[in-house]
C-alpha cells in the first residue's frame, strides 16, 4: 500500500469518525431539548391535577349575586353604603390563622361599621394555602362562601368558618363541615340550605373563586390577612395593635391612592 | 512549556467536585418544587420584581429546568453549557435575593419550595446570598474547565475533544486538522 492511499483511508476514517461525532452530539442534544419540553407540559399537568378538579357537568361557573363588577370579591353589604364612603376590601385565606385573628379582634367593629354603611366592605378570597399546605380545603371554603352569598348569608357564613377553623394550621375543612355545620351557624336553613348544597356540591363557584384568588395576587397582595382601604394597604403591626375605636379611625382616616 | 491548567489532574476532578455539588443542589431544589408548580409561581410573585403575567411560565419553568441542568451536570453531559446555565440562575437567584433586600420586602426566598412572605426573612439573605455565590462559582469553574473524570462528554465528544477545548487540546488539534 501506497503512502499516499494509506493517507488518504486514513483521512477517511477520520472523516466519518467527526461525522459520527456530530451525529452523537444532535441526537443526545435532542433529547436532552425534549427532556426539557416533556418536563415542562409534565409540570403543566401536575399543576391542573393539584389545583383541585374542574366543577362538576351541571354547576355551572356561577358568579355570586353580590360579586363586585371586576369579579376580584364579594360585596359583604350590598345596597346599605353610601357613594363615597370608604372601601375596606379585606383578602383573607380560610386557612390562614392570623386571619382568624383579625376576625377575632375587629370582625365586630368591619361588621357594625358595613351594616351602619360607614363602609363598603368587600372579602377577596384567597387560596394560596392550599399550595403550601398541601390540601384543598382553602378553595373549597372559598367555594362555599360564594355559594352562600347565593342565599343571602355571605357574611355570616365567612364569620363562622373562621370561628370553626381548626387549631392547627394545615388540618383542612371536612365537608361535614362546610356543607352542614358552618351553614347551620350561618342560618341558611330550608329551600336556601338545598340551594347551598348543590351549588357547593357542584363547586358551582369554584372558578369564580379561582379567580377572586388570581385578581388579588395581580394586585400585589401574597399575604394574608391584608386590609386596604381605597387602595391603601394598612400594616398590619399598625393593625394588629390597634384598639377597636382606633382600628375604625385608622379606616375612617387612611387617604386612598386613586 | 508548562502543562495547561485545564490538562492537571487536580484542575479535572476539582470540575467533577463542582459539577456533583452544583448539579446535585439543582436536582434537590427542582424536584421539591415540580410537584406544586402553583406553589412555585406564589414563591416567584413573592419578589414583586417580575411583570405579573411572566410569573406563571417562570415558576412552572424553573423548578424543570433546575432538574435538567442538575442531571446534565451530575452525569457531566454538556458540561461546559450546563456549567454556564448554573451561573446564569445563580445569578438570577442572588440579583433576586439582592432585590427584595434592597425594598426591605421580607420573604422566604422559596429556594427548596415554600416561599412567600415571612416574619424573618430578611435575616437570612446574606447566608442565602453566601451560598449561591458559591455555587455560581461552581459553574463558572464547570464552564471555564469542563472536561473532568467520570463524565459522559467524555464519551459524546470522543475522550480529549470537548468542542471549544482548543486551548488545553492543541496536539489532538494538530493532528487531528493534519
Amino acid at each position: 500500500m501506497s503512502q499516499s492511499r494509506r493517507e488518504a483511508l486514513r483521512r477517511q476514517q477520520e472523516a466519518q469518525a467527526r461525522a459520527k461525532r456530530t451525529q452523537r452530539i444532535v441526537i443526545v442534544g435532542a433529547i436532552v431539548l425534549a427532556l426539557v419540553v416533556v418536563g415542562v407540559f409534565g409540570a403543566i399537568f401536575i399543576g391542573q391535577l393539584n389545583r383541585g378538579s374542574a366543577p362538576a357537568s351541571g354547576g355551572s361557573a356561577a358568579v355570586p349575586v353580590n360579586a363586585t363588577a371586576d369579579s376580584s370579591g364579594i360585596v359583604v353589604n350590598p345596597g346599605k353604603f353610601a357613594a363615597g364612603v370608604p372601601k375596606v376590601e379585606v383578602f383573607v385565606d380560610y386557612q390562614c390563622p392570623v386571619c382568624k385573628q383579625l376576625e377575632t379582634m375587629h370582625g365586630a367593629t368591619l361588621d357594625d361599621m358595613a351594616t351602619k354603611g360607614e363602609i363598603q366592605l368587600i372579602y377577596r378570597t384567597m387560596t394560596f394555602l392550599d399550595n403550601n399546605l398541601r390540601n384543598d380545603s382553602s378553595i373549597r371554603a372559598g367555594t362555599a362562601a360564594a355559594c352562600a352569598d347565593n342565599a343571602g348569608r355571605y357574611g355570616a357564613y365567612h364569620d363562622a368558618i373562621f370561628a370553626g377553623q381548626p387549631t392547627t394550621e394545615g388540618t383542612g375543612y371536612t365537608s361535614q363541615q362546610l356543607r352542614v355545620d358552618f351553614a347551620g351557624v350561618a342560618g341558611i336553613t330550608g329551600d336556601s340550605l338545598t340551594g347551598f348544597q348543590g351549588c357547593f356540591d357542584t363547586r358551582a363557584t369554584q372558578s369564580f373563586v379561582q379567580g377572586t384568588n388570581e385578581k388579588a395576587a395581580q394586585a400585589g397582595v401574597n399575604s394574608t390577612p391584608t386590609v386596604m382601604v381605597n387602595g391603601t394597604k394598612l400594616d398590619n403591626n399598625t393593625v394588629f395593635q390597634a384598639t377597636p375605636e382606633a382600628f375604625r379611625q385608622l379606616i375612617l382616616t387612611t387617604k386612598g391612592n386613586g | 512549556m508548562p502543562k495547561p491548567l485545564a490538562a492537571r489532574p487536580w484542575v479535572r476532578w476539582a470540575t467533577f467536585g463542582a459539577r456533583q455539588i452544583l448539579g446535585i443542589t439543582l436536582i434537590v431544589a427542582g424536584a421539591i418544587k415540580l410537584p406544586w408548580p402553583e406553589a412555585s409561581v406564589q414563591a416567584v410573585r413573592a419578589y414583586q420584581l417580575l411583570p405579573f403575567d411572566l410569573t406563571r411560565p417562570i415558576g412552572y419553568a424553573l423548578p424543570v429546568l433546575e432538574v435538567v441542568v442538575g442531571l446534565l451536570l451530575v452525569t457531566g453531559l454538556f458540561t461546559r453549557i450546563a456549567g454556564w446555565i448554573g451561573v446564569a440562575i445563580m445569578a438570577a437567584f442572588i440579583f433576586g435575593i439582592s432585590w427584595v433586600w434592597a425594598h426591605g420586602i421580607s420573604i422566604d426566598c422559596g429556594c427548596f419550595g415554600g416561599g412567600g412572605e415571612t416574619e424573618n426573612g430578611i435575616a437570612q439573605y446574606p447566608w442565602e446570598i453566601a451560598r449561591d455565590v458559591g455555587l455560581l462559582a461552581c459553574g463558572a469553574w464547570a464552564g471555564l474547565f469542563p472536561r473532568s473524570p467520570l463524565a459522559l462528554d467524555n464519551w459524546l465528544f470522543g475522550v480529549g475533544t470537548t468542542p471549544g477545548d482548543a486551548a488545553d487540546n492543541e496536539e489532538e488539534l494538530e493532528e487531528s486538522t493534519a
